[in-house]
């Protein structure tokens, strides 16, 4: 278990330091987020109703969520690609905690996209920041990121054992900011999406860090949200085991792990 | 029990052709190879491009499954038991790839101490007695892309060394060095045997193989051809002497007539530039220069030598691949 956790950090700690010189995380935790949050804050901010910190955690999860996605679909053909995939399955630790530490370093400089939110919104317009329920949000954005990890995890095999689709994953990069609600509440889409919504993740994500931050009530209580988060994140984390394995053993078959 | 063991593996591998209209073409890696490693020994494999040197040493390093047959590695299967495997070998494979580039020799060291659960409180010490045994305490800091090519490759035997491995594969671990760093490469593999650590090594030079293996196989085209000491393969050129003739400007079919002299056993020719250096395999020793000399005719002669043949050229007999 000690050894688990370990491997995680050094790899986690490994990747931060190799995230921080790449042009395209730099894009995703802080160009595009600022583009977006800009917008937002002009679209929204002469409304009635707005609220300037539903726009920070909407913005903040944009920029995690690019993270998340994009890493998570490409993890494993970089490693592929640098040649290093082969020295992760030929060491004695499981291959899913040699990519779970890596992708857990990626996303962990991600959340810097919280601050360039607050940055955004606080700062630049001026608007009033003030989280309704502090203890509540910290942990929400702690179980948020989380399940977005899970959700990566299983986004990594699946990119290799789809690899058409994983071609096209950019095109999942927005839909998924709204079906899950992250600047604008899902009543907004038709109801035949909302099905959709309750299964992924981030929808749970953005919920339980909106109404901790908004102060907002929803249907369900602020438990149940983080017991769904949770419950969701972990159903991901459990369906990525066998999709590794699969990987593993069909690379060792066809003879796929290296270019050479 | 041997250290390492195959029994008739096969391995075959399946790669499309063709873009539009795809079909699948099979390749023969490895086709029927059986052969034992006993503990200790430094065991050579060597063999032309694509003879499936590579893959033997990936199935055996649980990077690959064998199509059929069996492959063990301290009595344990490759397949079945990839854990114990694992934990057991460490591997180089030749080449600058592999590498974190982005963040320093030392912290590339430290993840791979963790993935093979080295004891924590050891792993400082270790990095960096292995940075002193590759000769890069003082560059261990740096970023990786700052590396010269060797640099790179010593780096990667530190990372083979990590955990103190009983069984070694090197797949072409001097590839790239240059003469001062091969030979000190040579003499780190050397001091691991005499350690009694298993090697295989695999390499293209075959001074290396000679001076280093204790026995050696040689696979072409995917099936062992040849096997046994240096002295034994040596053997199958032992009635035959080389004849070196350096030649400059010698027309293409020089090699042909050549060959078709009485008493030639083969002819390569090495061509560099303006220069040509033929080297002729013959019983006859220095009784058949003028012979070949005759044929050269009108091309401008250089250096002419006879030397007792080597394990290169018991290779070249062996595998027989004449350019
Ligand atoms: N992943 C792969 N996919 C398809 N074919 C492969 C793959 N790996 C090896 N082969 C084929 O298997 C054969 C043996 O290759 P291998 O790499 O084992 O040769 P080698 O003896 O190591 O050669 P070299 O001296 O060039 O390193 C070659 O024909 C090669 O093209
Ligand atoms: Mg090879």
């Amino acid at each position: 278990m000690t050894h688990a956790l370990r491997v995680l950090r050094t790899g986690a700690l490994l990747e931060a330091r190799n995230v921080i010189t790449s042009n395209f995380m730099l894009f995703c935790v802080f160009v595009q987020p600022f583009f977006i949050g800009v917008t937002v804050m002009f679209m929204l901010r002469h409304r009635p109703d707005f609220d300037p910190v539903y726009v920070v955690v909407g913005t903040a999860l944009s920029g995690i969520w690019s993270a998340v996605l994009f890493e998570g679909n490409w993890i494993i053909g970089g490693e592929r690609r640098v040649g290093t995939l082969e020295l992760l399955v030929a060491s004695p630790t499981p291959l899913l905690l040699a990519i779970g530490g890596r992708l857990a370093g990626s996303m962990g400089f991600s959340v810097s996209s919280v601050a360039l939110a607050y940055v955004i919104v606080a700062w630049l317009f001026g608007a009033p920041i003030r989280l309704a329920d502090a203890p509540g949000f910290a942990l929400s954005t702690l179980l948020a990121v989380f399940a977005l990890w899970c959700t990566g995890m299983l986004l990594a095999p699946l990119g290799v054992l789809a690899r058409t689709i994983s071609r096209f994953v950019v095109i999942l990069e927005y839909p998924v900011y709204a079906l899950s609600g992250f600047l604008f509440p899902i009543l907004l889409l038709p109801g035949w999406t909302n099905p959709i919504s309750l299964a992924l993740p981030p929808f749970w994500a953005a919920q339980a860090m909106h109404m901790t931050s908004s102060g907002e009530a929803w249907a369900l209580p602020l438990a149940a949200v983080w017991a769904i988060l949770l419950g969701t994140g972990l159903t991901a984390l459990l369906i990525s085991v066998p999709l590794f394995s699969a990987v593993l053993r069909r690379a060792r078959v066809a003879g796929t792990l290296s270019l050479t | 029990m041997q250290a390492i063991e195959l029994d008739h593996v096969r391995r075959i591998f399946r790669t499309s052709i063709g873009t539009l209209r795809r079909h699948t073409k099979e390749v023969v890696a490895l086709d029927d190879v059986s052969l034992d490693v006993a503990a200790g020994e430094l065991f050579g494999l060597i063999g032309p491009n694509g003879a499936g040197k590579t893959t033997t040493v990936k199935i055996l390093t649980t990077l690959l499954i064998p199509t059929d047959g069996r492959a063990t590695v301290l009595g344990h299967d490759v397949v079945a038991d990839t854990r114990f495997v694992r934990r057991n070998v460490g591997f180089l494979f030749g080449g600058e790839r592999g590498l974190y580039f982005r963040v320093s020799g030392r912290a590339n060291l430290e993840y791979f101490a963790e993935l093979y659960a080295l004891p924590p409180r050891g792993i400082a010490k270790r990095v960096d007695e292995l940075l002193a045994l590759v000769g890069l305490s003082d560059r261990g800091a740096e970023r990786v892309e700052g590396y010269s090519r060797g640099m790179k490759q010593r780096l990667h035997l530190a990372r083979t060394l990590l955990h103190d491995p009983p069984v070694l594969f090197l797949d072409e671990p001097t590839i790239g060095l240059d003469p001062i760093g091969a030979r000190d490469l040579r003499e780190t593999i050397e001091r691991l045997r005499e350690r009694g650590k298993t090697i295989v090594l695999t390499t293209h030079y075959m001074f290396e193989a000679d001076a280093l293996c204790g026995r050696i196989a040689v696979i072409s085209g995917g099936r062992i051809v040849a096997g046994g000491t240096p002295a034994e393969l040596k053997r199958h050129v032992r009635d035959l002497s080389v004849v070196e003739l350096e030649l400059f400007g010698a027309p293409d079919d020089l090699t042909s007539r050549l060959r078709a002299i009485d008493g030639v056993d083969s002819v390569v020719v090495e061509r560099r530039e303006l220069r040509q250096v033929f080297r002729v395999q013959t019983a006859d020793g220095e009784r058949a220069v003028p012979r070949l000399l005759g044929v050269v005719g009108q091309v401008d002669v250089g250096r002419v030598s006879v030397r007792e043949a080597t394990l290169e050229d018991a290779y070249v007999r062996l595998v027989g691949r004449v350019e």
